[in-house]
């Protein structure tokens, strides 16, 4: 990163802040029987996927919300959010061209063109206006190959047999209280299918934009790689300012088969709130991968550093023999946020192994939890296990706090676990100094040391944009 | 990872549970020095219940021992041969009667406080963060047990040796200590609880230690597979105090050990070492908590598991540095073994920092015996079964070196032999 | 070289400092002009390291009176990176660890906020890699030190070299090197000194804070200072040096018309 660049980064505010006018349809607040019936009217779904969705809010009826992780936050009002916005632009339009222009013009002001001529060169987009599912790049192009990537709707109306295969079979509907929300209420969100024996040939993403004030995102994704698939799909997420808070209640589901591989990825910057707390998004998302093959593998990568509260713990069933989860996490809070984060790696299966590398920094006022589970079945013979978890205080009004649970019932397994706290040394700082390198910089040259390993599991050019967003965060909160 | 709340208060209109009715029926009348918090105690206990799963603090923790142990004080009955008393060692034998206390003689040193000054200090470290008590806290004082009340100056030169005896009797043993040292004092203390029937020892040591005061303490407990162990350990340290706690646990059908520390000023040295051995149906629970309410304070723990049978073992470990405790110093490692398919292991390390001047390390491991290790050993022509002892028992010396000399007396032969031994 | 003609590069002028509210500098007076090389000598707690880290705007330590003139404009209202960046340059008696920076990274930054400073063109990563190649050579250091973290695991003299490539890099006006030889080797020693004197131009002025002598047989100075309690209480030229290295520093105390004479 350059010194000029380090320096226009950390001279903005949240520059995806813009709210894009554009008429929306949007359903009337509240959810009900008949909401969740509307939805699936209005996606013109298949009754066994109405029927999914009745299920899981039935279910959600008899759930009570969970406090358990002490997250501060007011009571949510599930009767003041709308469930159903989408941008009036009925049909999904076959080419771009036929798109409305504003929202094009709204994913070029996030970086994220979709535009034949701008396309970012090897990453299919798909990118997520509020509700639904505005345009996916380069399908024709994934379609040679047998990939299927597009929005869970269009997948929904032509490839049922897969959605009903696989829905909610990593993540049941009643798993969670938001996830059972999510099943009942989900607008959109991604579908990929890699079939047997295919490498994606390109990097597959996703881009979510909230742009309502009062709706609920509740995205769904499913992401199935057949034996010796492979593919690396990532998810970005900005959201506008608003003095109110929104509710994303996000279901991610992943499943590989044999010698199959995914590689998930997130960057994840949903309007934070301003610096006393107000606003912002909660962020309360279910994602799961299950390795059901055997030598298959699952990776999460993620850097959060939006949201006012972030709840979130990326898992991996490890099923198949020799199967491997990974989990990579930065997760910077500032301000008043709080980020309630980890994962759960389940071992099932014989000789699975999984690391996890989780580095939190926690500035101002703000609290960042690890909160992690390692689970050694009884059948999990020669499993291992290697945790790192490292926290960065900056200044000392910030918490970090770190929960790493480990559970074994396995003697033939490995379990080891690593965490350290540290802070950025005044000698440090003063060494960079003194050798001509601004405060600024200096902080954000170390910071970025930190989650050096991280950073290094992000295809390169988000590596890149993660880098700029840490520095970009952390403007102000030293010093 | 989603539980209920623990809540220590129920809806007013709730059945109190049998178990805790039948003991509180079976109580006498509040005869010690505090009756309206024996009291306070009877009732928060009949709201409370039982401990359940449901409550995070015991989510890993099967209670029905507890339910199975008979609902009355224990009786008091011969005690079984107790081993010689070793050089250099005061030994004292608390069970549960104030008559006993009354008749001993203290070394040089220890004195026995008034009812006055015992009245004002008891319970003084007990609530550090002014929460509802926990329930072995609430079980303890419910059963009203004589105080054990003593005020240490100087340095003792005798190893005070505590000693709980529950025997093969029913009910509930209750056994309560409260020791003030003042600064500069030096006391080492080993507590042994043994026993061998269905009984409950209900044991809560408070320990208030002055300036630059030192309290060695070593806690050996044998129990048997009916046997249940509730102790909490309340201590508050001022700055230059050094505390420094061993424990070794085998053979209770349940075990949960509750180390709470605050360093009041910070400054102070904790140093936390345990062993727990878990064997056929065994439980053995630990839930330390040590929290620095001022700066440069430091934290030793080593926490070590044995795991064999279809033992458990549950390991909680928080540590709590808050903002005005700057440059605090902490480590903790939870080391478990696991030998047997059928054991199992939950370690929950729990960290809480918001100062950001500190070092705060903390390590698991959850493994079997190192192969490597056994293959060198083999490889130098000692069997496999040899190697594994030989092993094992450097695993456990690590904790049993911390204990005073004469503390091998009260442990059983097994840990000086071998894995087999061990399990016995 | 000494030219009384050179023009003045650093002016020190009875300058006081503390640390932790206790006073270490008692009013230190100290002219370097261009082409000079001067060797501040003393025993440990003399304030020879402070005298260091008050040039360079260390924040712990507070000027509490006097004055630094940089080319003659004030230095010590300056932050650290801005001393660095006009050419001060403090070589460090012990280098900090930074882990996860890029050894590389850190080195290019610097560089190229230096070269702004100085009007030259920011050099992209490859001109980067040309030029630290050149001036690994000063060092005779090993290219994979660059992928490593700053310092991180790095030997006492990889730290020391690491410092004089960085000196190399940034090709300050004034250089002072602290305690630059201490934990060194001979080799490292030599290497160290051979950049050093290589750097040393009529145009830049080098003030090295030393125990012992033996890295004065390696750099001659032109003048030598010692310093005790807080103050240079001798000035002379490089046979001063001879004469601590025989005697000791006892005679500094033991001498108190020295003493009266500042």
């Amino acid at each position: 990163m350059s010194s000029a660049s380090v320096g226009e980064l950390v001279s903005q505010p949240y520059k995806y802040g813009f709210i894009t006018d554009i008429e929306t349809e949007k359903i009337a607040k509240g959810l009900s029987e008949d909401v969740v019936r509307l939805i699936s009217a209005k996606k013109e779904e298949p009754a066994f996927l109405l029927d999914f969705r009745l299920r899981a809010y039935r279910q959600w009826l008899q759930m009570e919300e969970p406090d358990w992780a002490a997250l501060g936050y007011p009571v949510i009002d599930y009767q003041d959010i709308i469930y159903y916005a989408a941008p009036k632009q009925q049909q999904k339009k076959a080419s771009l061209d036929e798109v409305d222009p504003k929202l094009l013009e709204t994913f070029d002001k996030l970086g994220i063109p979709l535009s034949e001529q701008k396309r970012l060169s090897n990453v299919a987009v798909d990118a997520v206006f509020d509700s639904v599912s505005i345009a996916t790049t380069y399908k024709e192009k994934l379609a040679e190959h047998g990939v299927i990537f597009c929005s869970i709707s269009e997948a929904v109306k032509e490839h049922p047999e897969l959605i009903e295969k696989y829905l909610g079979t990593v993540v049941p509907s009643n798993d969670n209280y938001f996830a059972a929300l999510n099943s009942a209420v989900f607008s959109d969100g991604s579908f990929v299918f890699i079939p047997k024996g295919v490498e994606c040939p390109m990097e597959l993403s996703t881009y979510f934009r909230i742009n309502s004030g009062d709706t609920g995102q509740f995205e769904r994704t499913l992401i199935v790689a057949e034996e010796g698939a492979s593919v690396s799909y990532l998810e970005g997420c900005t959201a506008p300012m608003f003095d109110t808070n929104q509710l994303h209640a996000a279901v991610v589901e992943l499943v590989t088969l044999d010698d199959a591989s995914i590689k998930y990825s997130t960057v994840q910057n949903w309007y934070a709130g301003d610096e006393n707390g107000v606003g912002g998004i909660y962020n309360f998302v279910t994602k799961r991968g299950q390795c059901r093959g055997d030598r298959s593998r699952i990776s999460w990568t993620q850097v959060e550093t939006g949201s006012a509260i972030t709840w979130k713990y990326p898992s991996c069933v490890l099923q198949g023999a020799d199967s491997v989860g990974e989990f990579y996490s930065v997760a910077l809070t500032n301000n008043r946020q709080q980020a309630d984060t980890g994962t759960k790696m389940i071992h099932v299966g014989p000789r699975t192994r999984s690391t996890i590398v989780s580095k939190g920094i926690s500035a101002g006022h703000s609290s960042n939890s690890y909160r992690g589970l390692v689970q050694i079945g009884p059948k999990a013979v020669g499993a291992r296990n290697y945790s790192q978890c490292d926290s960065m205080l900056i200044g000392d009004q910030a918490a970090a706090n770190t929960y790493p649970y480990i559970r074994s019932q396995q003697s033939e397994a490995d379990i080891e676990h690593e965490a350290s706290t540290c802070r950025i040394s005044e000698d440090q700082l003063f060494y960079l100094q003194s050798r001509g390198i601004g405060f600024e910089q200096a902080v954000s040259m170390m910071v970025s040391g930190f989650c050096r390993d991280v950073f290094h599991q992000l295809p390169m050019e988000f590596a890149a944009e993660a880098d700029k967003l840490l520095a970009l965060k952390l403007e102000g909160s030293v010093g | 990872m989603v539980a209920a709340p623990l809540t220590t208060s129920a809806p007013v209109a709730a059945p109190v549970h049998p178990w805790v009715a039948a003991l509180l029926g079976a109580l006498p009348a509040p005869a010690g020095l505090r009756p309206e918090i024996t009291l306070s105690a009877r009732a928060a206990l009949a709201a409370a219940g039982l401990p359940s799963r449901r409550q995070d603090d015991w989510r890993f923790t099967d209670t029905a021992p507890i339910a199975a142990v008979a609902p009355q004080l224990l009786a008091p009955e011969a005690l079984p041969e107790l081993p010689p008393v070793a050089e250099g060692h005061h030994r004292v034998v608390l069970d549960g009667r104030p008559e006993t206390l009354a008749a001993i003689a203290w070394p040089a040193g220890i004195e026995v406080l008034s009812a006055d000054e015992t009245r004002d200090a008891l319970g003084r470290c007990l609530d550090p963060e002014g929460k509802a008590p926990d329930w072995p806290v609430l079980l303890q004082g419910a059963c009203d047990a004589p105080v054990l009340a003593l005020r240490v100056r100087g340095a003792v030169s005798e190893v005070l040796e505590l000693v709980s005896e529950a025997g093969s009797g029913p009910g509930v043993l209750p056994v309560r200590v409260l020791l003030l040292l003042e600064p500069e004092a030096r006391l080492e203390l080993l507590q042994v609880h043994r026993s061998s029937g269905a009984n409950l020892t209900s044991a809560l040591v408070e320990a208030d230690l002055g300036a630059g005061a030192e309290l060695r303490h070593g806690v050996v407990a044998n129990g048997g597979s009916e046997s249940v162990l509730l102790a909490r350990l309340a201590i508050r340290q001022q700055p230059g105090s050094r505390f420094a706690l061993a424990t070794v646990s085998r053979g209770w059908g349940l075990v949960r050990l509750e180390p709470r520390v605050v360093q009041s000023e910070g400054a102070a040295e904790t140093r936390l070492r345990a062993l727990q051995v878990v064997d056929e149906h065994q439980i053995a629970d630990t839930h330390s908590r040590v929290r620095f309410e001022g700066p440069e304070g430091r934290l030793e723990q080593l926490h070590k598991v044995v795991a064999d049978g279809q033992g458990r073992s549950v390991f909680n470990g928080a540590v709590v540095v808050p903002r005005l405790a700057q440059r605090t110093d902490a480590s903790q490692l939870s080391r478990s073994l696991l030998l047997s398919d059928r054991a199992r292991v939950d370690t929950k390390p729990e960290l809480e920092i918001v100062a950001d001047d500190v070092r705060c390390a903390h390590g698991a491991t959850v493994s079997s015996l190192q192969e490597d290790e056994l293959f060198y050993l083999r490889s130098r022509g000692i069997g496999a079964a040899e190697a594994a002892r030989l092993l094992l028992r450097g695993y456990c010396q690590e904790i049993l070196g911390d204990f005073p000399a004469g503390a091998a007396l009260w442990q059983a032969p097994s840990f000086s032999g071998g894995p087999e031994e061990i399990r016995r | 070289m000494i030219r009384p003609d050179a023009p003045v590069l650093l002016e020190i002028r009875d300058l006081h400092a503390s640390v932790a509210d206790q006073p270490i500098l008692h009013g230190v007076n100290l002219t370097l002009r261009a082409g000079e090389i001067h060797a501040v000598m003393g025993r440990n707690g003399s304030g020879k390291s402070t005298l260091s880290k008050v040039l360079a705007g260390h924040p712990a330590y507070t000027v509490t009176g006097g004055s630094v003139l940089y080319k003659g404009a004030d230095l010590l209202e300056l932050d650290p990176e801005q001393r660095a960046r006009i050419g001060l340059f403090l070589g460090f008696q012990y280098p900090v660890e930074i882990p996860g920076v890029s050894n590389l990274e850190f080195l290019r930054v610097s560089t190229n906020a230096r070269r702004m400073e100085e009007g030259e063109e920011e050099l992209d990563t490859f001109a980067f890699e040309d030029l630290v190649n050149e001036k690994l050579q000063v060092v005779q250091m090993d290219p994979a030190f660059l992928e490593r973290s700053v310092n991180e695991g790095f030997s006492g003299g990889e730290k020391k070299r690491n410092e004089i490539l960085q000196m190399a890099l940034l090709e300050p006006v004034v250089a002072i090197l602290d305690e630059t030889d201490s934990g060194l080797d001979i080799d490292a020693l030599r290497i160290v000194a051979g950049g050093v004197n290589h750097l040393a131009g009529p145009d830049n002025a080098t003030l090295l804070i030393t125990h012992y002598q033996r890295l004065l047989d390696a750099i001659t100075p032109d003048y030598v200072h010692v310093m005790a309690h807080g103050r240079i209480l001798r000035t002379g030229g490089k046979e001063l040096a001879l004469e601590l290295e025989q005697r000791g520093y006892d005679w500094v105390d033991a001498e108190p018309a020295v003493l009266e004479a500042v």
